[in-house]
């Protein structure tokens, strides 16, 4: 792995999305008014339901931008025509993406933080959270987490210029499994072991077990069982995708696929 | 010959591509090709449209693996996925065209991009960087947002960014389409002076004066097939083995006419023109095309303008392509 061409993906995206507005449309706007609605609906009710749909509107502001723009970023290059020169490059395309990806992780960050932060001074919803310190860590794991399936969902973008068509198939989905919507145990029960191999399920599970006092986590496991899982799942995510992606990376010279868009 | 004269030996060469759209099933976009450069040359590849020219320079470039036959470059074998690193420190390819930039960076933030994504040092970047903007000359456009650039200067900073790992090959894929001749001729410039530094250089076109400016060697493609080779008197040679003559005299060349015939085997035809001069045309073999020899057995008809009727590098090739499209 080169750590240059990890920075270099960091830094080519952060001054792209600051010379470009467009971006702060779906990264920061759209989860931010998610969460204001959702606020809206539950204007009448306290306590960890409210802390549900301000915990929704932060973690779909940072899925959407670790998986929406860090994959989109190839879509882009497809159709800029800088591909063929990334993949000219001696560097992985996965280096690239990673740099890309924590970029986006901090913009996704930021979105949280923003939203947390109007949550509580406008609308007064008064989380107490009952260990801020551990919150805002788990917060971050909960984010690396999402990207690391975000990375997962990317190496299609770099298979198919179709890769839109796979991450809107997952975006929501994930986003609903991961019990950032409405908690796990409300869903079907079938579609509970799929959320169990999502890190970011974990994630939030933690979350909320440093939020609420009295929190019973998912599967009855202690907060640190939730973040050894978070870690080894995560981790098996990022490794996956980097299998992924050398075969991926391999496959589309075969094909021929590089070139079109 | 030694091995290692050699950038690039290709063997029998061949890629076809699945169409799942239309109806017949493959298309073969390079139909076994075979040829050798030599390290330090200009290499040119011509042929019309959709005849295999960028489809051929991907495969060399490791951007495109091929169906079957061989490309081994500087050494190393392409289709071996362990080489395909390694080469790649060692080629760079402009593609070219209003694409491939990142519109929101400037032209230094681009080549820095790219500078990183060839590991080149930090330390190393800034010295590389300014040499490269000064040899395309965008040094006071270096800061500009690309997307503010004119087509000449994206060229630019493309070529630039081809260099930043100092490549011993560079493949230039119409390096000049879409240029104003004043630009084109800058970047013709640029080429010579990149390969009088001794790189090697693989170009297509689709100008027979570029080609016949700068290529040492070239082949003609058509229907991704080659249908021609050679440097440029070896192509318009694979035409035709000989050459014609013509010479305006003030005086009909009767003996000159009778000692062509004897001594050459040679028909002349002799036209008077209406201002009263002689036109006379034959045809011989290329290796007597010496216009002195000529000069001389002239000379006492007065001669008013001779010259060798060339054929060019443009009537070859629309005979060769002509021929390979059958
Ligand atoms: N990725 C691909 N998938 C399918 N067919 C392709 C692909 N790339 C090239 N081809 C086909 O292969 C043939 C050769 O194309 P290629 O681009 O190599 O031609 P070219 O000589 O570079 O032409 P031009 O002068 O127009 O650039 C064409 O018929 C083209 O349609
Ligand atoms: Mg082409």
């Amino acid at each position: 792995m080169s750590f240059r061409a990890v920075k270099a993906g960091f830094r080519q995206q952060a001054i792209q999305f600051i010379t470009d507005p467009q971006w702060i449309i779906p990264s920061l706007i759209l989860p931010f008014l998610f969460t204001m609605v959702m606020l809206f609906i539950y204007r009448d009710v306290t306590g960890p339901i409210v802390l549900q749909a301000v915990l929704g509107g932060g973690v779909l502001g940072m899925w959407a931008n670790t998986l929406f723009a860090s994959s989109f970023t190839i879509a882009y290059d497809r159709m800029n025509g800088t591909f063929e020169p990334m993949l000219c490059s001696p560097t992985r395309i996965f280096d690239i993406l990673l740099g890309r990806s924590l970029w986006n992780a901090f913009i996704g960050l930021l979105n949280a933080i923003l939203i947390f932060i109007v949550a509580e001074l406008i609308f007064g919803t008064g989380l107490s959270l009952m260990n801020p310190i551990g919150f805002f860590f788990m917060l971050i794991l909960t984010l690396f987490s999402l990207s690391s399936v975000g990375m997962l969902i990317s190496t299609s973008f770099v298979f198919t210029r179709m890769g839109s068509f796979f991450s809107s198939i997952f975006e929501y989905p994930i986003y609903v499994l991961s019990g950032a919507l409405v908690p796990i145990t409300m869903l079907p029960t079938s579609l509970q072991y799929i959320s169990y191999i999502l890190p970011p399920a974990w994630g939030i599970d933690a979350m909320k077990y440093s939020a609420i006092e009295g929190y019973e986590s998912m599967m009855g496991v202690s907060v640190y069982t939730d973040i050894l899982v978070i870690l080894i799942l995560s981790a098996l995510f990022l490794m996956a995708s980097f299998l992924v992606m050398s075969k991926v990376e391999r496959r589309i010279l075969s094909d021929g696929s590089a070139t079109r868009y | 010959m030694d091995d290692s004269d050699y950038a690039i030996v290709v063997e029998n060469l061949t890629r076809t591509f699945s169409s799942h759209h239309n109806g017949n099933p493959k298309k073969v976009a390079v139909d076994g090709i075979s040829f050798t450069v030599k390290k330090g040359e200009i290499y040119g590849i011509l042929g019309p449209n959709g005849a295999g020219k960028t489809t051929t320079i991907k495969m060399l470039s490791t951007l495109l693996i091929p169906t079957s036959g061989k490309a081994t470059i500087l050494g190393l074998d392409v289709t071996d996925e362990k080489n395909v690193r390694t080469l790649r420190n060692r080629i760079n390819v402009v593609s070219g065209g209003e694409r491939g930039l990142y519109y929101r960076l400037s032209g230094r933030q681009n080549l820095e991009f790219f500078a990183d994504l060839y590991n080149i040092p930090k330390k190393k970047q800034k010295k590389l960087i300014d040499d490269l903007l000064e040899l395309v000359e965008l040094t006071d456009a270096a800061d500009i947002k690309t997307e503010n650039y004119s087509r000449g200067m994206k060229q630019r900073i493309h070529i630039a960014h081809a260099l930043i790992n100092d490549p011993e090959i560079l493949y230039l894929d119409e390096p000049t389409i879409g240029l104003d001749p004043e630009i084109s001729k800058e970047i013709r410039s640029l080429i010579r002076k990149l390969s009088d530094g001794g790189k090697t250089i693989i170009l297509t076109t689709h100008y027979m004066f570029e080609a016949e400016e700068l290529c040492n060697h070239m082949i003609i493609m058509s229907g991704g097939k080659i249908v021609g080779k050679g440097n440029v008197t070896d192509i318009k040679n694979s035409i035709s083995n000989s050459s014609s003559i013509r010479v305006v005299t003030e005086r009909e060349p009767v003996f000159a006419i009778e000692s062509i015939r004897t001594q050459m085997n040679a028909d002349s035809k002799v036209t008077k023109l209406l201002n009263g001069r002689f036109v006379t045309k034959f045809t011989i073999p290329i290796e007597y095309n010496d216009l002195s020899m000529y000069e001389n057995i002239f000379r006492q008809y007065n001669i008013k303008n001779i010259g060798v009727e060339e054929i060019t590098l443009e009537d070859a090739y629309l005979a060769l392509v002509g021929d390979g499209e059958e």
